[in-house]
């Protein structure tokens, strides 16, 4: 604190000790307004911004120089949306202290941004062009205009106050709440907003009785509040702490929603994804089992040919072999030639093997083999027509012989092979006949005597034939 | 019951930046310790 008239420090006396000067009363001026300097900020601090205005006015009225409490009057200013108001504020505490002082700052942070400064032109012409529609009575052009205001300076208290005067007016009782809210939120205790609230809230009152407001406002009255540090805590008064079984409860609720929702949102898309994998397998196996059905039935188709082919050549070889499984009938009739080889003269012998051929190839008849090759059959002629002559009149002189014997079982087979070797042999023919039909076997020797009778006509042997013939006809 | 009438009476322009200028000419900055160095310059020249 310095002397008002010399400007010499001042001690803790009540006169100047350099001028002498009586400083008490400026001492205790200087006092007052560091006073109201410091309820202004503790005002500020708790967002009192109107009582803060009143406590810093009061003290920049006790003594102008007092630059802090000039700084912060323009911040109030500021906070409020009154900018211009701030700005001036900044100014004079420049001018009142050049040199180290915070204000320079403050107007650097407007003056600078350029379209900054033109918002809050705009903004401040709107507001009184919105003033300007009131006194005019055209509430709704007033209301458009201020709600411009505020998106350009949301913290413009009056825009505020006046938008919820006009609300009032038109009884929107809660929309004038919500901008007494927003005006209660950056001035806590402002006197109009105060005094607006109370009407709205009278009004709002019998609305929310109907709907259990009363319940509401017991409620409001049943909590506790106090400050915790910097912090004001707020709690209802009958809260309780939640007890075991209400946790347990809501922890079982809890855990059958979240079942509830894996089961009706998780698990179906896991499940889908599950088939769809399924489904992408079972095609893939699918094309597998195809492929390979087709391979199966190409392999069944050459076993079967396999097999047919291989039963054709067993067959082929059953008739080579024969029941007990040697190839006779070409051996029987190599056997016959080797015969001739060795001794041309030895027609028994030869005959002998023909017999057992003859025999092979009876057999294999009856069995339905299959036929001789063209080898086989060429040798066979070849042979026949060598030794035919001699083999007949084997045949037919041992027969004869036989017959006249009256050894009808030697006498027939070898007549029957004389005219099988030799179909020209009548009397082999004649002569076999009559051995059937003296040996009882009437039917044969009728057959035979008729073949005679064919192939031999107008012959001796065909007329004994048809005699007898005739004979055996008249005793049946 | 609030009165718009009279509530709207309450509310004032604003000053724009172009009148900043001359609203910080136009106030008034005498304080106490203004008005207290008066009296007592008074008081010294009456007793003179």
């Amino acid at each position: 604190m310095i002397c008002y008239k010399c400007g010499c420090r001042l001690s803790e006396h009540d006169f100047c000790t350099g001028c002498g000067a009586d400083v008490s009363l400026y001492k205790r001026i200087m006092f007052m307004s560091n006073r109201f300097y410091n309820d202004g900020l503790e005002k500020a601090t708790v967002r009192d911004l109107s009582g803060a205005i009143v406590s810093l006015r009061q003290s920049l009225k006790l003594n102008k120089n007092h630059i802090d409490a000039r700084n912060l009057l323009g911040l109030v200013y500021f906070e409020m949306g009154e900018v211009v108001s701030a700005l001036g504020e900044w100014v004079i505490s420049k001018n009142l202290r050049p040199q180290k002082n915070i204000a320079d700052d403050y107007i650097d942070m407007i003056q600078t941004n350029q379209a900054r400064l033109d918002t809050i032109n705009q903004t401040i012409k709107k507001y009184n062009q919105a003033l300007l529609y009131c006194y005019q009575d055209s509430q709704d052009l007033a209301v458009i205009q201020l709600k411009k205001v505020l998106s350009y300076n949301p913290k413009y208290v009056r825009a505020h106050q006046l938008l919820a005067l006009l609300y009032i007016v038109a009884e929107e009782w809660e929309k004038a709440n919500r901008e007494l809210e927003k005006c209660s939120q950056i001035d806590a205790n402002n006197t109009t907003t105060l005094r607006y609230m109370k009407e709205v809230e009278h009004m709002l009152m019998p609305e929310e009785a109907a709907k259990g407001a009363s319940k509401k406002k017991a409620v409001r009255e049943n909590v506790v509040r106090y400050q915790s540090g910097n912090e004001t805590i707020i709690q209802p008064v009958n809260m309780k702490e939640p007890k075991g079984i209400s946790t347990l409860l809501n922890l079982g609720l809890g855990v059958i929603i979240g079942v509830a929702i894996a089961c009706f949102l998780i698990l179906p898309g896991q499940i889908q994804n599950a088939k769809a994998d399924i489904n992408k397998e079972l095609r893939a196996v699918s094309e597998q089992s195809d492929a390979k059905t087709a391979t199966i039935d190409e392999l069944e188709q050459k076993v079967q040919k396999l097999t047919d082919e291989n039963a054709e050549l067993t067959a082929e070889l059953s008739s080579y072999q024969g029941t007990d499984g040697t190839l006779k009938a070409t051996d029987g009739l190599m056997m016959a030639v080797d015969a001739y080889l060795k001794n041309p003269d030895d027609i028994e012998a030869i005959a002998a093997y023909l017999e057992a051929l003859d025999e092979e190839e009876g057999a294999e008849n009856e069995e339905g083999s299959q036929d001789k090759t063209e080898a086989f059959t060429a040798l066979y002629d070849d042979f026949i027509g060598l030794i035919g002559e001699r083999l007949v009149n084997h045949y037919y002189n041992t027969g004869y012989a036989a017959y006249r014997a009256d050894d009808y079982e030697t006498a027939i087979p070898n007549l029957a092979r004389a005219y099988q070797y030799d179909h020209t042999n009548g009397d082999a023919l004649y002569h076999l006949a009559n051995s059937y039909r003296r040996n009882g076997d009437e039917d044969k020797a009728k057959e035979l005597y008729a073949e005679v009778i064919d192939n031999f006509p107008d012959t001796e042997i065909a007329n004994r034939s048809e005699t007898y013939l005739a004979e055996i006809n008249n005793a049946d | 019951m609030i009165d718009f009438e009279e509530e709207l009476k309450k509310f004032h322009p604003s000053l724009e930046v172009e009148d900043a200028e001359e609203a910080i000419y136009n106030q008034d900055l005498t304080d106490m310790a203004d008005i207290l160095i008066k009296l007592t310059e008074k008081t010294k020249t009456e007793e003179e």
